[in-house]
């Protein structure tokens, strides 16, 4: 088994609002334990946007869960405002569930269908008994337009009227009914249309400024986080690759699983002429990964060292850090 | 890998059995009033301890549950003592003889001609869906359903067998002794239980093939010429036997219900009669006999029907691609 | 293609016969009648329209009409009461064992599973028994015969709709929004009485009335057995108690079976049109 994975990405504890540290999850399945998240280590600045991008079944939504301690951790630390919440239970877990909330990708499914929207969106405040029924009711109405939304003409409305775009708005109105410090985005648009998810992209970022919020971003797409994190995350398999920021990762990839990722991203520019990076070899079964260094078996620098010895995260240039043996920069 | 999750539901189902049969031993001791009294009111003395033993009133009721599972899985089901009240009786293993036959006939009968009709008029149905004449004929079976299986039956009894005078109305005749009266006997009894059955499976059926012919293997079928009753009777009803099986478990309990006052109506002195007078006239080892069985049957025939549903559904699955 | 919706007739049909039933049950009394229970001897299985009894008497002279009156009351109440009381026992803990899971799940489950594996009308006819007194046409005192049936009902009912108030809520509970409650900071409690509970209700409520009509064909089930409410207090044992002269005179016993048929119909309509809707709307969701 691998040693402690190293946190060198990791700024100074009293920096940073949120901060994970060596942090696993594991969930039962028919064929054993799959290790979703292998040894993550994550922080946020105050008022940075924070992005984790990976394929389908890197182990981005089940971190973000676990995160918000919707599932269970096996080891590892979650530090919210130094106070780590691995360690609570119960009511005082409950306690410190206001200070970070999240959105859903799924937005539909995140609002009950039986409830009407000013319910759905007051419920936070009425939990933690947060005004009276006027203020509420105020800030309720404040809330739905500040995400464009009018509360006379939704307010008495269900859920199930509404399209995915407008739920994903009620949801985020109601997730910072609250004022959280810390705001998680599951993928908060990738099951919405492209003219719409610049609607949400911009409401998020709108929000952030307001509330001074600190936002971690779980995507698949590598365009839409581009434009709105302050440093990115490369995920896979279950383990942290790189870690920079958009521009870098952009312009100089230094894991070749990110070089691909980003190679992949279509340019809106004909002239240029492009290579894609296109991945060799079969994807890996999460159940049992691959020695050492897990994308090995699909990356083209593979040598025998990465089959013996798994890679740790290194700075490679200021704020660079990638966990490759031969990184491309 | 399917092994595995048929011996789960084995396992399942011989917990569900000890259970259950461990809660009737507990509801007939709930039964009021003195045993010995109600059955022996006129025995000796030593015939009354006699009794007390049998029915295990002198040990403690776990002892007695696992005395009575040993004699039940050899097939000893105990005595049904005489109406006489001074000791002495029949077994019930003998009584059974008689009367289970009876009951057993008739739920075959009746599955039998339940499914052999639903299966054409549901596939009928399904076919022409949302016509009127599927319109008229689900509403009819809809209405038909609703109607206790009981009263179905008085009613067969009154129009065709008192008015118009047809068929035999009360009684029963082995089969051995005339098959033509035996199957007329049988008719009103089979008719009365099988309305219900036939509706609800019809229905079930109905759906299932609506649903399959839109699927795409069928479109292709049709494509490549293959006549419209070929591909109903391949392609759609293999699919939809899955769900027709579980309905069909689901649909015993009922059924055996229903047997029991069916039997009584057409007086055809089956299973249902004698739990009926065993209940009645308070006959404690037969009640828990007779009414173990009966949950043994159901357990059984769940077990089964789960079995199979494991193992055909996968090939079903793969045989459609 | 959509599901077939029952054409609006039947709807109108059914209402109209259940609110007919329902007014027979509650003013009863107050109709012009002889008493359910009140043998003419003059007029011994007489026709419809004769001397008074519109509906004509059965075979002791008791008056057909005042029997289905009383009855609408004997076995509506009966129905309605079990079906109600196994609703809400069934029903909280299907829920509490949905959204607890774990050993409290198992233990429910199981019992649930168990009592399933007897067929109804035999598991009420031994609860009928155990609730009797030891003479077992309730002769010799013990509780009115209408309470045996209803708890016994009730015992029945329990297992049924309660494994159907489990799997609401199970499907329920693994709903999103059921995880962002609890992102919230919601109490359990608080998710289960907001959240679950409202959402599992409706499906309760489509099944209920397919349990009333369940209800009163096993308690004529269970007349006819001779275990069933006093002869001719009920739809069921009016029939159970003119069946023995059916040979002779058919008519009293096709009578309240008749009434029995449509009131089942008409409750399996309304069951399956609520049904119908409330497919309708969650398939939107």
């Amino acid at each position: 088994m691998t040693d402690v994975m190293s946190t060198a990405h990791l700024r100074r504890v009293g920096e940073t609002i949120l901060r994970i540290e060596n942090l696993v999850v594991e969930y039962p399945s028919r064929a054993g334990r799959v290790r979703a998240v292998s040894d993550v280590s994550l922080d946020i600045v105050a008022g940075e946007t924070v992005a984790v991008v990976g394929e389908s079944g890197c182990g981005k939504s089940t971190l973000a869960k676990a995160i918000l301690r919707l599932i269970p951790s096996v080891s590892g630390r979650v530090m919210l405002n130094g106070t780590d919440l691995t360690s609570l239970t119960g009511e005082a877990l409950r306690c410190a569930r206001p200070n970070m909330q999240m959105i859903f990708q799924d937005s539909i499914s995140s609002l009950d269908p039986h409830l009407r929207v000013r319910e759905l969106v007051e419920q936070p405040l009425k939990v933690w008994g947060r005004g009276t029924d006027e203020e509420r009711r105020a800030k309720v109405d404040e809330l739905l337009r500040s995400v464009n939304l009018d509360p006379e003409v939704v307010g008495d409305r269900k859920p199930t009227e509404f399209s995915g775009g407008q739920c994903q708005r009620i949801s985020i109105a109601r997730a910072l009914s609250i004022e959280p410090q810390v705001l998680v985005c599951d993928e908060p648009v990738s099951s919405l249309d492209v003219s719409i998810q610049a609607q949400i992209l911009n409401i998020i970022q709108a929000m952030k400024k307001r509330y001074g919020l600190s936002i971690l971003f779980i995507s698949h797409d590598l365009a839409v986080v581009r434009a709105i994190s302050d440093r990115v995350y490369v995920m896979y398999m279950g383990k942290v690759c790189e870690v920079s920021t958009p521009q870098r990762l952009t312009s100089t990839p230094a894991h070749h699983y990110t070089h691909a990722l980003v190679s992949a991203v279509p340019i809106p520019d004909p002239t240029v002429g492009r290579r894609r990076a296109v991945l060799e070899g079969e994807p890996p079964s999460p159940m049992s990964p691959p020695s050492g260094c897990r994308f090995r078996t699909r990356c083209p620098a593979a040598t025998e060292k990465c089959a013996a010895e798994e890679p740790q995260l290194r700075e490679v240039a200021p704020d660079q850090f990638v966990a490759c043996h031969h990184p491309r920069v | 890998m399917k092994f595995l999750g048929a011996g789960l539901i084995l396992v399942r189902a011989l917990v569900v059995l000890f259970l259950v049969t461990f809660m009737i031993t507990v509801l007939v001791r709930l039964l009021p009033g003195d045993p010995v009294d109600t059955l022996m009111p006129f025995a000796t003395d030593e015939g009354r301890e006699q009794l007390r033993s049998e029915l295990g009133l002198n040990i403690n009721i776990v002892q007695y549950y696992f005395r009575w599972l040993g004699d039940f899985v050899r097939g000893d089901f105990g005595q049904w003592y005489a109406s006489t009240g001074d000791g002495g009786g029949v077994p019930i293993g003998q009584m059974l003889g008689v009367a289970l036959p009876r009951s057993l006939f008739l739920m075959f009968y009746t599955m039998v001609f339940s499914l052999a009709l639903a299966l054409p008029i549901g596939i009928f149905l399904g076919y022409r869906a949302d016509t009127r004449i599927d319109r008229t004929i689900s509403n009819a079976m809809f209405a038909l359903s609703s109607i206790p299986s009981f009263a179905l039956g008085l009613s067969l009894v009154y129009i065709l067998g008192l008015r118009l005078d047809l068929l035999p109305v009360l009684g029963y005749v082995p089969f051995t002794e005339s098959p033509g009266e035996h199957f007329k006997s049988m008719v009103l009894p089979v008719l009365s239980l099988s309305v219900g059955l036939i509706a609800g499976f019809s229905r079930l059926l109905r759906v299932d093939t609506i649903a399959t012919l839109r699927e795409d293997f069928v479109t292709m079928a049709s494509s490549k010429g293959l006549s419209n009753g070929w591909i109903l009777w391949r392609h759609v009803l293999r699919p939809s036997s899955a769900t027709l099986m579980t309905s069909a478990a689901l649909q015993m309990g009922g059924l055996i219900g229903g047997a029991v006052v069916i039997e009584i109506i057409f007086a055809l002195n089956g299973f249902g009669m004698l739990l009926n007078t065993a209940i009645v006239t308070r006959q404690y080892l037969a009640i828990q006999s007779l009414v173990a069985l009966i949950a043994v049957a159901f357990i059984f025939f769940n077990l089964v029907v789960n079995v199979l549903y494991a193992v055909v559904d996968p090939r079903v699955r793969s045989a459609r691609g | 293609m959509a599901k077939q919706r029952r054409r609006p007739l039947g709807l109108i049909l059914s209402t109209g016969w259940l609110s007919l039933c329902l007014l027979a049950a509650v003013l009863g009394d107050l109709l012009p009648l002889p008493a359910w229970n009140d043998f003419d001897f003059d007029n011994l299985s007489a026709p419809i329209f004769t001397n008074g009894h519109w509906l004509g008497t059965d075979p002791d002279g008791a008056d057909l009409l005042s029997g289905l009156v009383h009855g609408a009351r004997v076995s509506l109440g009966i129905s309605f009461v079990s079906v109600l009381a196994g609703s809400i026992i069934g029903g909280f803990l299907g829920v509490l064992a949905a959204y607890r899971r774990g050993w409290i799940d198992a233990v429910i489950t199981m019992y649930f599973n168990v009592s399933l594996a007897i067929p109804i009308i035999v598991l009420t006819l031994v609860m009928v028994a155990i609730f009797s007194t030891p003479k077992f046409d309730g002769s010799s005192g013990g509780l009115p015969r209408e309470m045996i049936l209803v708890i016994s009902l009730t015992l029945v009912l329990v297992p049924i709709l309660g494994l159907l108030a489990r799997s609401s809520a199970l499907s329920w509970s693994g709903r999103d929004f059921v995880m962002v409650a609890e992102s919230i900071g919601m109490k359990k409690r608080a998710i289960l009485w907001t959240h679950i509970v409202p959402n599992v209700l409706p499906a309760m409520m489509s099944i209920a009335f397919l349990a009333a009509g369940i209800v009163i064909v096993v308690e004529g089930g269970l007349a006819i057995l001779g275990a069933g409410a006093a002869p001719g207090a009920s739809w069921g044992s009016m029939l159970a108690k003119n069946q023995s002269y059916f040979t002779i005179d058919a008519y009293p016993t096709l009578v309240p079976a008749a009434v029995i048929a449509l009131t089942v119909m008409a409750l399996n309509y309304f069951g399956d049109y609520f049904r119908t809707a409330i497919d309708d709307r969650e398939s939107r969701i």
